[in-house]
């Protein structure tokens, strides 16, 4: 297929239209930035529940071999399996309690150690003589409840047992930052809507004009035959050079708030989280679902673009 | 080549339909007139022949294909066998003489090569050789008509219509322009030419259909514009 037209068209079409190129591409652009830091925010959600648990789980950890904490329920050294029976059993008859899982010391050791290597800080884990065992990890017992409010007659029925070494409750704590993420996930996810449909009628408005700008031309090429694909091709490459453009500065602009906001400012002065990294941006850049913001963008001026095209440049 | 089988085309709205039970058959290599008053449905029917209207009842056949039933992807191959020219012109302002009837093979894909040989071919074909260069607003209607004329026949269709072509040009001029569409005929393209002009076609004598209120009300193979008007 002979292109030359196509390109020309292409730059008198967006050098026409600037200013709602320009318009339609800041839009898109603010509006990929929030949904990017929406989805980045949702990852982050993830990523502190599979470390931490989320507001409904309280982890308790069992006895090791010369225990760190040094409670008098591990006079005895590693738990037992009589111990952890009655621990069972008193989890089991809680009704305060969902359900709970239990945790190898081996698995509870991979995922630390899985952790660690995340945040770059597995040091403790390897070398000839590390910190960190499996032996030295403790077995643990994930206990997921009801409601989040009421844990206290289990964490005061465990917290007297044989075996147990320490309960984790990080309940309020979780709870707040969670909450936090949410209202910032939806916050952000709903400026983002509001935008793209702002963006969405930009680029309505920008196709009626190119095609009343076009008109002429248009009613030429189909007396003479061209497909309506070619016909389109001017728009679809507009609207296509558009979305990269607003994709590309929204990408740069979450590359930025991950470098300098998450990596440089946050991860280093709230250490008990761990982070959002890379893998997570490319996430919000290329994932599925939800849509990153390299489909998103095509997807919001290519879709209407297809759709209006079909309606003015129909044979 | 072109055939219309009991073709009846009915606007929206209220009224007699703007073709009525329509049948010819018109073969290939004719020069064709299709005569009658303002609002006798010539144009309705050339707009049925490129496919810009399907009939409301009947058939419609070019080059051996029905084409009210053909899917609308193939309708541009359809048009690429038809050149279409009308009374006013339809240049695009902003090109050239050159440029205008290239942009036709261009948005066609064909090649650079191609174009470059058989523009300048067409041009001196219409008697434009040398004004290839010029911007339409610099010719005269004749000339303009010409450029539309050669950017119909660029891609050597095998019909060609035209819609009232002399309707805006003095009889010296639509004379040229009569010349200029039986060489084009003489090529073996088929020719059918909606008019009002009585002189043209007294002078010009091709085989005539004549269009009253949408209806068929004579075909003559060597006809005049006829005496009652
Ligand atoms: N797009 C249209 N919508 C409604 N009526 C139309 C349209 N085009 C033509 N007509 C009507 O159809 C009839 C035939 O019109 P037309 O084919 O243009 O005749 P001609 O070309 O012989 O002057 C006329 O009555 C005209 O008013
Ligand atoms: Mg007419």
């Amino acid at each position: 297929m002979q292109l030359r037209y196509v390109f020309t068209e292409l730059r008198t079409g967006l050098r026409r239209n600037l200013s709602m190129h320009l318009a339609v591409i800041l839009t898109l652009f603010v509006s990929l930035s929030l949904a990017g830091i929406g989805i980045l925010v949702q990852r982050e959600a993830t990523v502190a529940r599979d470390s931490l648990g989320d507001e409904l789980k309280i982890l308790v950890n069992l006895c090791t071999d010369d225990d760190p904490s040094h409670s008098p329920n591990c006079a005895s050294g590693e738990v037992t399996a009589d111990q952890r029976q009655r621990i069972e059993k008193e989890i089991e008859d809680s009704d305060e309690v969902a359900s709970s899982t239990f945790q190898s010391k081996e698995e509870g050791y991979q995922r630390a150690y899985d952790q660690a290597k995340r945040s770059n800080t597995q040091a403790a884990f390897e070398g000839p003589d590390p910190v960190v065992t499996v032996e030295r990890w403790p077995a643990a017992y994930w206990v997921t409840l009801k409601t989040p409010e009421h844990a206290d007659g289990i964490i005061s029925a465990l917290e007297g047992l044989d075996g147990v070494s320490v309960i984790k409750d990080q309940r309020k704590a979780l709870g707040q930052i969670f909450g936090i993420m949410t209202v910032l996930k939806y916050g952000s996810w709903i400026g983002a809507g509001f935008l793209l449909f702002a963006a969405l009628l930009q680029v309505t408005n920008t196709i009626r004009l190119a095609a009343l700008a076009r008109r002429r031309e248009i009613a030429i090429m189909r007396l003479v035959g061209a497909s309506t694909l070619y016909i389109a091709l001017p728009f679809l490459l507009e609207a296509l050079v558009a979305a990269i453009v607003g994709v590309a500065l929204a990408a740069g602009v979450l590359a930025a708030f991950q470098h300098w906001g998450v990596e440089k400012a946050l991860a280093d002065h709230v250490e008990f989280l761990p982070w959002v990294d890379w893998g997570d941006y490319t996430q919000a850049l290329f994932g599925l679902f939800p849509p990153g913001i390299v489909l998103l963008g095509p997807a919001l001026t290519l879709i209407p673009t297809l759709l209006l095209t079909r309606k003015y440049v129909k044979v | 080549m072109i055939r219309f089988e009991k073709v009846t085309k009915r606007y929206p709205g209220p009224g007699r339909p703007a073709l009525d039970q329509v049948t010819l058959d018109i073969d290939k290599g004719e020069f064709v007139y299709l005569v009658g008053t303002s609002g006798s449905g010539k144009s309705t029917a050339l707009r049925l022949v490129l496919r810009e209207l399907r009939p409301t009842t009947g058939r419609v056949h070019v080059a051996g294909k029905e084409i009210n039933r053909m899917a609308g992807w193939k309708v541009p191959r359809l048009r690429r066998e038809i050149g279409t020219v009308f009374q006013d012109f339809r240049l695009l302002p902003n090109k050239t003489v050159t440029e205008n009837v290239a942009f036709a093979q261009q948005v066609i894909g064909k090649s650079r090569r191609d174009i470059a040989k058989v523009v300048p071919e067409t041009l001196e074909l219409v008697g434009l050789k040398d004004k290839g260069d010029r911007m339409p607003d610099e010719l005269s209607g004749g000339e303009q008509q010409r450029v539309a004329i050669a950017r119909a026949f660029v891609n050597r269709p095998m019909i060609l219509i035209a819609d009232e072509p002399t309707g805006n040009l003095d009889p010296q001029t639509s004379v040229g322009i009569m010349n200029l569409l039986g060489d084009i005929n003489a090529t073996g393209t088929t020719v059918v030419m909606a008019t009002h002009d009585h002189g043209i076609v007294d002078q010009f004598t091709k085989r005539v259909i004549e269009l009253d209120h949408g209806k068929v009300v004579r075909d003559e193979a060597s006809g005049s514009y006829g005496f009652q008007h």
